[in-house]
């Protein structure tokens, strides 16, 4: 279980990210961030894994206060967070293999590591990683041959390196065409029904919000302004998330 | 208190011409003298661009011709009709006469000294001649006591000539000229490879998005930027000098010189090229729970070898050049020679060590646009 308590961020230019968020996530569930550009949502995410360091308020997560933690323990606890991005945030110029591996950094020697020697048992599972989202025949291609689609397929195959018991997708179909948005999410949905893996995912489109969301947090100015069920948000609340002039547009394409 | 626009304008017009006018005076601009001393500067230009490439293999020769002192003493040698030869205005000589020799179809323009072969073998020598540009040359002679023939040996008038004979080869300058050029390409590719080593590691302490997070991190940043932009602006020729003085003339101080120099120009290079990366794959690594160096080899690394090995190349063709000027302070190389060639007035030596950097730059700068083309 994931707890967030008042948390604040203020960036040091004086950007108010974050006002006093608050909130629970139970294990196992999908919880989506919903709100428009710049309402705090990546903030809030990177604040979770500590990428971005909070300027007040504690995030406990099974117990375990994320938010004192350093150092070698932060690294600990971040190995079993997967994190999915907008971007996809691969190394372009690596193989696909090699992208997956980089997942498992946080579990191997240090040493070994440094010098590209991975244990069988690791290629094995970034084989099987591959295999998960579809393309295990890409292993040896670089990473930026790849279409958009299949690089954030690497991008899932990474985080599964991790084991995680939390990924944390970033508008992870945000820079993709729709039509390949439910593919995308649907490998989430999976990992988070099979594996009970809990997913925390910010999305744009609420239709695909209503597809896989278990429930939903809304962010407007870095606060929080909805909390509840995708089919509890109505005209009257979609106009308080996004602002009077929204028109709700869809990703199409239901699977 | 505000200048109105054309105002202003005009004052800063006025002030930049003034300047321009400073600058003329202060470093002596004189296009006459430019124009009129043509006539010295023109001979060496042909001398450069005539340089000494090929030669044919010099053997000395003696041109001997037997004065008989007093008349009579001794059989006339009649002097050969062609080819280079020496004449005398008269076949014999009592002591004490005066007469002349001429010299002719000898080298054109060349200083040579004329001596007397005593009959016992010793020499005696004779006066210095300059021979004009058919290779010709008239001198005065006395007929002193000391060449009087001895035992039926008369004396004899001698000049010693260096005469080119076979096939056309490579000269012998050219020859060191390859030589030293090729110390000259060793000495920048040690000091680019010495560079690399030491400028690779460092680049990243010079690199913002690596280091500046939290007060160590920042002051090391800083430190090492500092480093960088103090020793860029060291020549190269500066720090050679002093290494000349230090570690002795020759190669070895040049690769120093330009090992530091390099040093901060590829780390300034290369940290900006680490600054430059796309930060999503470090953001994305670090959420793993890699630890700093896995980040910077498995996220940054990757994305950089590409401008590092371009860079190094284009620091080596950099470095060619560079090495030939601090080899003009005693770094070594090519450009050692070039100065001494300079400075004996062998122009045409010269010359040739001038077409040789000519065409290494020339060489080096599109093997290394090549390269870099192949690699980014």
């Amino acid at each position: 279980m994931l707890e967030v308590r008042n948390l604040h961020k203020v960036y040091p230019n004086g950007t108010v990210a974050l006002t006093d968020v608050s909130f629970r996530v139970d294990d196992g569930e999908f919880l989506v961030v919903i709100g428009l550009s710049g309402s705090g949502k990546s903030t809030l995410l990177r604040c979770l894994n500590r990428l971005i360091e909070p300027s007040q308020g504690q995030i406990l997560w099974d117990g375990v206060d994320v938010t004192a933690a350093s150092g070698a323990e932060l690294r600990r606890i971040r190995r079993h967070i997967g994190m999915v991005f907008q971007q996809f945030n691969l190394v372009k110029r690596s193989s696909v293999l090699t992208n997956v591996l980089a997942g498992r950094l946080g579990f191997a020697n240090p040493w070994l590591s440094l010098l590209g020697v991975w244990p069988p048992s690791d290629r094995a599972m970034a084989l099987r990683a591959l295999e998960r989202v579809g393309i295990r025949d890409k292993a040896e291609a670089r990473a930026d041959a790849l279409s958009g689609g299949q690089q954030q397929r690497v991008g899932i195959a990474r985080a599964l390196m991790q084991e995680p018991k939390l990924i944390l997708a970033d508008e992870p179909v945000a820079s993709l065409d729709p039509v390949l948005s439910h593919s995308i999410l649907q490998y989430l949905e999976q990992l988070n029904k099979e594996e009970k893996i809990t997913v925390i995912c910010s999305l744009h489109f609420l239709d695909l919000v209503h597809r896989y969301a278990t429930r939903v947090i809304a962010l407007k100015d870095g606060k929080v302004v909805f909390t509840g069920l995708p089919q509890e948000i109505d005209k009257a609340r979609f106009k308080a998330i996004y602002g009077e002039d929204a028109v709700e547009v869809r990703a199409g394409m239901t699977a | 208190m505000s200048v109105p626009r054309p105002l202003r304008t005009t004052l800063t017009a006025l002030a930049v011409l003034a300047l321009i006018a400073f600058a003329w005076n202060g470093s002596q601009v004189d296009f006459a003298r430019l124009v009129n001393s043509l006539s010295k500067g023109w001979p060496l230009l042909q001398d450069f661009l005539t340089p000494d490439v090929l030669g044919r293999e010099i053997q000395p020769v003696t041109l001997q011709l037997a004065v008989p002192v007093p008349c009579g003493s001794a059989a006339e040698a009649p002097p050969a009709a062609s080819g280079p030869r020496l004449v005398p205005s008269v076949p014999c000589a009592a002591p004490r006469d005066k007469f002349t020799v001429e010299g002719f179809d000898l080298a054109p323009n060349t200083e040579l000294q004329l001596r007397w072969r005593l009959p016992s073998g010793q020499y005696f020598p004779g006066p210095f001649i300059t021979t004009d540009a058919d290779g010709y040359f008239k001198a005065e002679f006395e007929a002193r006591p000391i060449v009087a023939t001895k035992d039926g040996v008369p004396g004899q008038i001698e000049v010693e000539l260096q005469v080119e004979v076979g096939n056309l080869r490579p000269s012998p300058t050219l020859h060191i000229v390859l030589d030293n050029v090729v110390v000259t390409i060793f000495m920048a590719l040690m000091a680019t490879v010495a560079a690399v080593v030491v400028a690779a590691p460092l680049s990243f302490l010079a690199a913002q998005n690596v280091m500046k997070r939290g007060p160590v991190g920042t002051a090391i940043y800083y430190l090492t930027r500092t480093f960088f932009n103090v020793f860029r602006s060291y020549e190269a020729i500066v720090l050679a000098t002093v290494f000349a003085f230090w570690v002795g003339f020759g190669p070895f101080a040049g690769v120093l010189a330009l090992t530091i120099v390099t040093i901060a120009s590829l780390g300034k290079l290369y940290s900006e090229a680490v600054e430059g990366i796309d930060p999503g794959p470090v953001e994305a690594l670090t959420a793993t729970g890699a630890n700093r160096l896995q980040v910077v080899l498995f996220a940054i690394v990757p994305q950089i070898v590409p401008n590092f090995l371009s860079f190094t190349i284009y620091h080596w063709d950099i470095n060619v050049r560079i090495s030939t000027i601090i080899g003009y302070v005693g770094g070594g190389g090519i450009g050692y020679y070039l100065a001494q060639m300079i400075n004996t007035s062998q122009n045409s030596k010269a010359g040739t060590a001038i077409w040789a950097i000519v065409i290494v730059v020339w060489v080096m700068d599109f093997l290394s646009a090549e390269v870099r083309k192949r690699y980014t």
